[in-house]
């Protein structure tokens, strides 16, 4: 086969192994890399195959062996005061060095901003194919394959992609897509001290570095939220929310089209380009349910809709829908809640109220 | 300063609908914009010009029907715009597009480049990175705004998950606009005319720069689609009621969650 002349003649199949770079935040191990190497994990064991872990940066020998608590069998370590801070071009250079010298079939990075900033030039340096933001996996049947499976076309289709001939294939997943594996401190793994030799970052110096305050949880760790939509009308909307998500011990979160009104921060948006949430409860209250909206609540257990339109999509894809104005249901919903928690013993009788009080419109 | 943007006139996919009956996408009729987020890539281009002189070239790379794309580009006032349309590059993956792109950026006199964040069609926030690796530059992505220091240096503030963060960058240089910047400046007829003087739009094929054609389109992909499917829904319960009375609507749908072990009370 022929190929252009810029990219390097490989043999794929010298390639082996299943790798995830785990990005290290505030000294230890981010969730969203552990995530990776859950994913790698699992398909390692459908190709038989090991799992490698990758460690870049200053002072980060010593969570190695964390990396192999999580599930890796070789953690490639690159401790040197040149990683001290991240920039894309050498972290991308170091990344495509080792994958170059160990020679992975796949490699796993956790679509977080950084991660999706530094993960092309790695592709690009290895000349090889990068799919970005699966959703899921497959090992083809017959020619072992790793395909990426990720939405596309705005998340209206879900297109599944492979890698030909060129090696390590690459995926990136957003944060909190893939569960994060447990920790089993009795897995033992091999610690692999490299030296990636990169071209220090020319041309870009970091000038400072200064945090917004979360302020309240983070949305991904939430297990309840109560999400509100352009539905809610106006800023005001998520005061109440917020009253309801402190009497049943959640969190705020909001649709897209409430983070560009100004509503409501970026960092709590749910979706396709906000946040993947795995809350066991999620209240979408004045959201529509567009598809790009529904991708962040795929791992959602329990969906509650409250929505004045019945024909809302939003009421096909949950578990409880109540049609109505949320400035009436909502207040109605803490005062039930406060009713409860006087008297527990009411739920038998609550439950049990089910048809007579409610039209129901679908379900049974 | 001069400036290279890039842009993608995509399928505006926020007007997209499902065929219910069928369950199809509706692809036809679906009017094509330039990618949103590459408007405040050109926004920002046009604004660093404004303040700091030289000049903004916009460019894309994508089948005839793209030069509106480049219109609009001129139209908001884009000094010059290039198309780039070969059939040798339909079926890249980002890859070969960025290769390309890459190729036809080279012929031109740039101190900047600017990208959308990423497409609203594939949302890959492939390119920039890749770009800056063909082209040998630095780069950021999530920028919110950016100044010219003179003396070929320019300050750059990037906002990420929990950090904003500034940099000094040596020109050349390539940044990824963020989203939400100012609003995009609107087309002014009397720019948009400018589209029919000579030169003001070009349009490059692979005549013009001479790509080996494995290194383009679906061949320079290391990429393919193996096949598309729908959005598998999630199974759920989906019980909707249309409440008689509120109160004891709401009592009733508590109860449930505390039951299910959702809630604790
Ligand atoms: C590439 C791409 C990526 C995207 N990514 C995301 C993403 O990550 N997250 C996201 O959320 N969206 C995303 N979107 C946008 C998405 O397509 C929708 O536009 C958005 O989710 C709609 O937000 P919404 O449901 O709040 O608003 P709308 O769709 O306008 O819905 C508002 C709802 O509120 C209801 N309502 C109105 N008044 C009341 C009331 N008083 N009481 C109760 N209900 C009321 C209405 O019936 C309506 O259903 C993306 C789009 C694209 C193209």
């Amino acid at each position: 086969m022929s190929i252009c002349s810029e990219w390097d003649r490989i043999n794929p199949e010298e390639y082996v192994g299943v790798w995830a770079y785990l990005e290290v935040e505030d000294g230890s191990l981010s969730e969203a890399g552990l995530q990776m190497l859950g994913v790698a994990r699992l398909l390692a064991s459908q190709k038989d195959t090991y799992v490698g872990a990758v460690l870049i940066g200053r002072g980060v020998s010593s969570l190695a062996r964390e990396a192999i608590y999580y599930g890796a069998d070789r953690v490639y370590v690159a401790d040197d005061e040149r990683f001290e801070k991240y920039y894309p071009t050498l972290y991308g250079e170091a990344l495509a060095y080792l994958a170059k010298e160990y020679k992975p079939e796949a490699l796993l990075v956790a679509g977080t901003m950084r991660g999706r900033e530094f993960t092309p030039y790695v592709a690009n340096i290895l000349k090889t194919g990068i799919t970005a933001d699966c959703t899921s996996f497959e090992v083809d049947s017959a020619a072992k394959d790793i395909l990426g499976v990720r939405p596309t076309f705005g998340a209206y289709l879900i297109a599944h992609i492979r890698t030909l001939n060129r090696r390590p294939a690459i995926f990136t997943a957003r944060p909190n897509v893939f569960p994060t594996p447990q920790k089993d401190l009795a897995r033992e793994g091999e610690i692999i001290p490299t030296n990636p030799k990169v071209v220090d970052a020319v041309g870009v110096k970091l000038l400072g570095r200064s945090r917004f305050g979360r302020g309240a949880a983070p949305i991904e760790k939430a297990k309840i939220l109560v999400s509100g939509g352009k539905g809610l009308g106006g800023k005001e909307g998520f005061t109440i929310l917020e009253e309801f998500a402190k009497v049943i011990g959640g969190e705020v979160s909001g649709s897209r089209k409430a983070v560009d009104a100004g509503w409501i921060t970026h960092d709590r948006q749910v979706g396709q380009t906000g946040k993947a949430v795995r809350a066991d409860l999620y209240f979408a209250v004045g959201i529509s349910g567009a598809v790009q909206h529904l991708f962040g609540i795929r791992e959602v257990r329990c969906v509650v809709a409250i929505n004045k339109d019945p024909d809302a999509p939003i009421f096909d894809n949950c578990d409880y829908g109540l049609v109505g104005d949320y400035t009436e249901i909502v207040p109605a919903l803490i005062k039930a809640v406060k009713k409860i928690k006087a008297s527990p013993q009411l739920i038998t009788n609550f439950v049990n109220l089910n048809i007579n009080v409610v039209n129901l419109i679908k379900g049974n | 300063m001069d400036i290279v943007v890039c842009i993608k006139w995509v399928p505006n996919t926020t007007t997209v609908n499902i065929d219910q009956k069928t369950g199809t996408l509706i692809r036809s009729g679906v009017p094509s914009v330039i990618n949103p987020h590459d408007m405040h890539a050109l926004e920002m281009a046009l604004a660093l010009r404004d303040k700091f002189g030289g000049s903004v070239t916009a460019i894309t790379m994508a089948p005839p029907s793209a030069r509106l794309g480049l219109e609009h580009a001129v139209g908001m006032g884009c000094d010059k715009a290039v198309l780039v349309t070969d059939m040798a590059y339909a079926g890249a993956d980002t890859l070969a597009t960025s290769y390309t792109l890459a190729k036809a950026i080279s012929r031109l006199k740039f101190d900047l480049i600017l990208v959308g964040q990423e497409t609203v069609d594939s949302s890959t926030a492939h390119i920039g990175a890749q770009l800056a690796s063909w082209l040998h530059i630095p780069y950021l992505y999530y920028v919110v705004d950016a100044k010219y220091l003179g003396d070929g240096k320019m300050w750059v503030k990037r906002m990420l998950e929990d950090a904003y963060e500034e940099y000094e960058l040596a020109l050349p240089a390539l940044l990824a606009a963020a989203m939400h910047l100012t609003k995009p400046r609107r087309v002014k007829l009397s720019h948009k005319m400018r589209c029919k003087e000579e030169g003001v739009i070009e349009v490059w094929n692979n005549k013009t720069l001479g790509l080996e054609v494995n290194c383009v389109g679906l061949k320079g992909s290391p990429t393919i689609v193996k096949k598309t499917s729908f959005v598998a829904e999630v199974p759920r319960k989906k019980i909707v009621c249309q409440p008689r009375d509120i109160d004891q609507a709401a009592e009733w749908l508590i109860s449930r969650l505390v039951e299910d072990g959702f809630l604790k009370i």
